[in-house]
């Protein structure tokens, strides 16, 4: 029987905690004020929009599916936010619920192409990653910027409430709320079941095609919250907004261990993909690396990590096999 | 073509500060290890001791790293010694040795003034020119120049940088705005912490900065234009002039500026016809040829866009009229330098871009050390000399014009 204390040390999550805390003691020891609240703060403000969007992608990964508009959709609301308050006069909250629904419903798109037309995620998603990005570009000319929001407006992105950045609260709800769809209803293991296979749940009574639109639905809706946070921090919403964002949320999404080809992975992975790359992102800035290294250095940490835990797992098999083969055979005869 | 834009630090044997090292062709500044130099003679003995054996047994196995012969051996011994400070040793000899003037770097103590400059994005040869300036002020002044940007010109780059440095605590930001309010509120930050901000070549919300260094001013452009093409064309005949659009703003003052000039001091000239071009360099060589059909007695074309110059060029190029009629206007060398080389184009207007990074971090070095005040009437800029402050704006002055002679000495 392995013990509890191994099966915790095995787990990817404890892999990339360790990796975080030596990031974190690494940049505290080397960089000029790095472990300070305030740049913690400033990791957390940066990294808000990317975590939104990975948490969300969590959820399409789990199911085997990929979602790579929510970039696009981003930018595409970020610019939808800025028209429904500047040129359709709106306050800024019904602007705001606005973008929400736009955000829904575009991923609503992507949920029917998906479900109805039975066509792969990866090709609709790339298709509506062109598509949302051209419909920003062509509402704004690709010139328009949208700005001078008012202040309490961009109180959200840029102030600090009861001490904490504003968008944390914002940031904590929906982590929780993610978690709990996962990791606690049987919405979230149903998600898996898809991933593992999808006939296997349509067969266990799974409504295979509502399940799937609600997480394209989700990350639609997730897409048009970060472009609401991220709009409130910038100050500004322009059409190229969170360009790349999708693969960074990926990036994030498997580096927390969810298999990408579904059935496995979990929330608090993701969340510590996602830090640990924000924590290295601005951890070499402290130390005055240049900033083209953190690319090369995200991309050999998610390959570190990944193959790490699977040579981790595959030791443990073989120590496994090679103490115990008679007490196997034992158990097989009796 | 690009070099590495880290290239730009120092030489790979002068480095300032503490140890570096090279990693694929780019300088890593090593990251600043508290090493002060320590007063005490009995206690370090051991520890320099080991530092030097270290780097001794080090540059033993340094071939491993170096296979191109023992001219690199010292910069393999630099790469280990360098990743051993990474790897948390923190003695090195080196970083001790190089450090000179004994102004310790002791991490949040006193230290050298360090500024951030930031461009609208870092691959721009436009401003990797003006960083090549920047360089040169910062070692002229003996200061600590940070250089870092978005790859492409991205504003919410723009932001997150300016914040990494506020925490980093650097003493002052020289940026170029991509975009005025989106970084403003990022600078106003900065501002309230202690960072002296200073703009150039973009402006942000005059509330976000102390000065704006400006590079040129529309009267100063539109002078230097008119100028330029009467002295072509000997004060006498017709030109056209091409515009990126009509209603571009800043291209109607200009024009404004070169017509009240035109008036002023050269009656002999006249301004045969007005043409938008887009900012696209294939219009402004078909508006140019049907120019040359129209108006026989064209002798020049000025063109306060920056592809209208090189569309023109082409244009009198395929007429065959090299020579006859003259091409000038604003632009960028390297856009140009075909047409000036080959004698179509005459005259590209533009300003020292090196000058205006050397101006730039001038500046923000004198805001730091209190020389530099607001209601300043000139400012004096080390080795460039005297410049006039309007204003909050500190003005680069005249415009520098690309020709035959000097292009060559120019990339960008």
């Amino acid at each position: 029987m392995k013990s509890p204390l191994k099966s915790i040390l095995l787990r990817h999550e404890t892999v990339l905690l360790l990796i975080l805390t030596a990031e974190w003691w690494f940049f505290s020891a080397a960089g000029r004020n790095f472990g300070t609240l305030d740049n913690t703060f400033d990791i957390i403000r940066h990294s808000v929009e990317i975590g939104l969007l990975a948490l969300a992608m969590t959820a399409v990964v789990l199911t085997g599916g990929i979602d790579l508009s929510v970039g696009s959709l981003l930018g595409l609301c970020a610019v939808l936010l800025g028209m429904f308050w500047r040129d359709a006069h709106l306050t800024m909250r019904v602007a705001a619920v606005l973008t929400l629904l736009a955000g829904a419903l575009a991923g609503g798109f992507n949920a029917a192409l998906i479900t109805w037309l039975r066509l792969p995620p990866l090709i609709v998603t790339l298709g509506t990653f062109s598509l949302f990005r051209g419909l920003a570009e062509a509402l704004t000319h690709g010139v328009d910027t949208f700005t001078g929001f008012p202040e309490a407006f961009l109180f959200l992105g840029q102030e600090r409430w009861l001490g904490l950045p504003a968008q944390l609260p914002i940031f904590l709800l929906f982590a929780a709320g993610i978690w709990l769809l996962i990791h606690r209803t049987t919405f979230g293991r149903s998600f898996r079941a898809l991933g593992f296979s999808a006939e296997g749940a349509r067969y266990a009574g799974i409504p295979v095609e509502r399940r799937l639109a609600m997480v394209y639905v989700l990350a639609g809706l997730t897409a048009a919250l970060a472009a609401i946070v991220y709009t409130a921090r910038l100050g500004q919403a322009k059409a190229d907004a969170g360009t790349g964002y999708e693969l960074l949320a990926i990036t994030a999404v498997v580096l927390g261990g969810t298999s990408i080809f579904g059935g496995s992975g979990s929330v608090a992975g993701t969340l510590l993909g996602v830090a640990a790359i924000a924590v290295l992102n601005n951890g070499l800035v402290h130390t005055r690396q240049p900033r083209e290294v953190a690319g090369m250095l995200t991309g050999l940490l998610l390959l570190a990590a990944l193959s790490g835990s699977v040579l981790l797992k595959r030791l443990a098999t073989v120590r496994q096999r090679w103490q115990s083969p008679p007490e196997a055979t034992e158990r097989t005869s009796s | 073509m690009m070099t590495p834009v880290f290239e730009f630090q120092t030489s790979r044997s002068k480095v300032q500060g503490s140890g570096a090292f090279h990693f694929l062709g780019w300088q890593f500044l090593a990251p600043n290890l508290n090493p002060a130099p320590n007063p005490n003679p009995n206690e370090p003995v051991t520890r320099r001791r080991l530092g030097a054996g270290l780097r001794l047994g080090l540059g033993e196995f340094s071939w491993l790293l170096s296979p191109l012969g023992p001219g690199r051996r010292r910069f393999g011994c630099l790469t280990l010694a360098g990743l051993t400070l990474l790897a948390g040793c923190n003695q090195n000899p080196d970083s001790t040795a190089n450090n000179p003037s004994g102004k310790a770097l002791r991490a949040g103590g006193a230290k050298k003034t360090t500024i951030a400059l930031l461009p609208k994005s870092k691959g721009n040869a436009y401003f990797i020119s003006c960083t090549k300036g920047a360089q040169r002020a910062a070692r002229d002044l003996g200061i600590d120049l940070l250089f870092d940007g978005p790859t492409d010109p991205d504003p919410a780059r723009q932001n997150e940088i300016v914040e990494n440095w506020i925490t980093l605590g650097v003493d002052a930001i020289a940026a170029a705005c991509e975009n005025k309010d989106g970084i403003s509120s990022a600078l106003r930050k900065a501002r309230a912490k202690g960072i002296k901000v200073i703009t150039y070549d973009a402006d942000s919300l005059p509330s976000a900065r102390e000065f704006f260094v400006n590079q040129a001013t529309p009267q100063g452009i539109g002078y230097i234009l008119m100028d330029e093409a009467a002295r072509l064309c000997h004060t006498q005949g017709e030109f056209a002039v091409i515009t990126g659009s009509l209603t571009a703003a800043n291209q109607s003052e200009w024009r404004s500026y070169v017509l009240e000039r035109r008036a002023a001091l050269y009656p002999g000239m006249k301004m045969a016809a007005l043409r938008p071009c887009d900012d696209l360099k294939d219009k402004a060589q078909s508006e140019a040829t049907s120019l040359l059909a129209a108006y026989p007695n064209l002798k020049l074309f000025l063109s306060t866009t920056s592809l209208g110059v090189p569309g023109a060029a082409e244009a009198v190029k395929q007429a065959g009229k090299a020579g006859q009629v003259k091409v000038i206007g604003l632009g960028l060398p390297n856009e140009n330098r075909r047409y000036v080389k080959e004698g179509v184009t005459d005259s590209v207007i533009l300003w020292k871009t090196e000058d205006l990074g050397y101006l730039a971090v001038q500046a923000a070095c004198a805001l730091v050390q209190g020389t530099l005040k607001p209601g300043a009437k000139t400012f004096k800029a080390g080795a460039l000399g005297e410049f006039q402050v309007q204003g909050d704006n500190i003005m680069l002055g005249k415009p520098f014009i690309f020709n035959k002679d000097n292009i060559d000495q120019f990339d960008f």
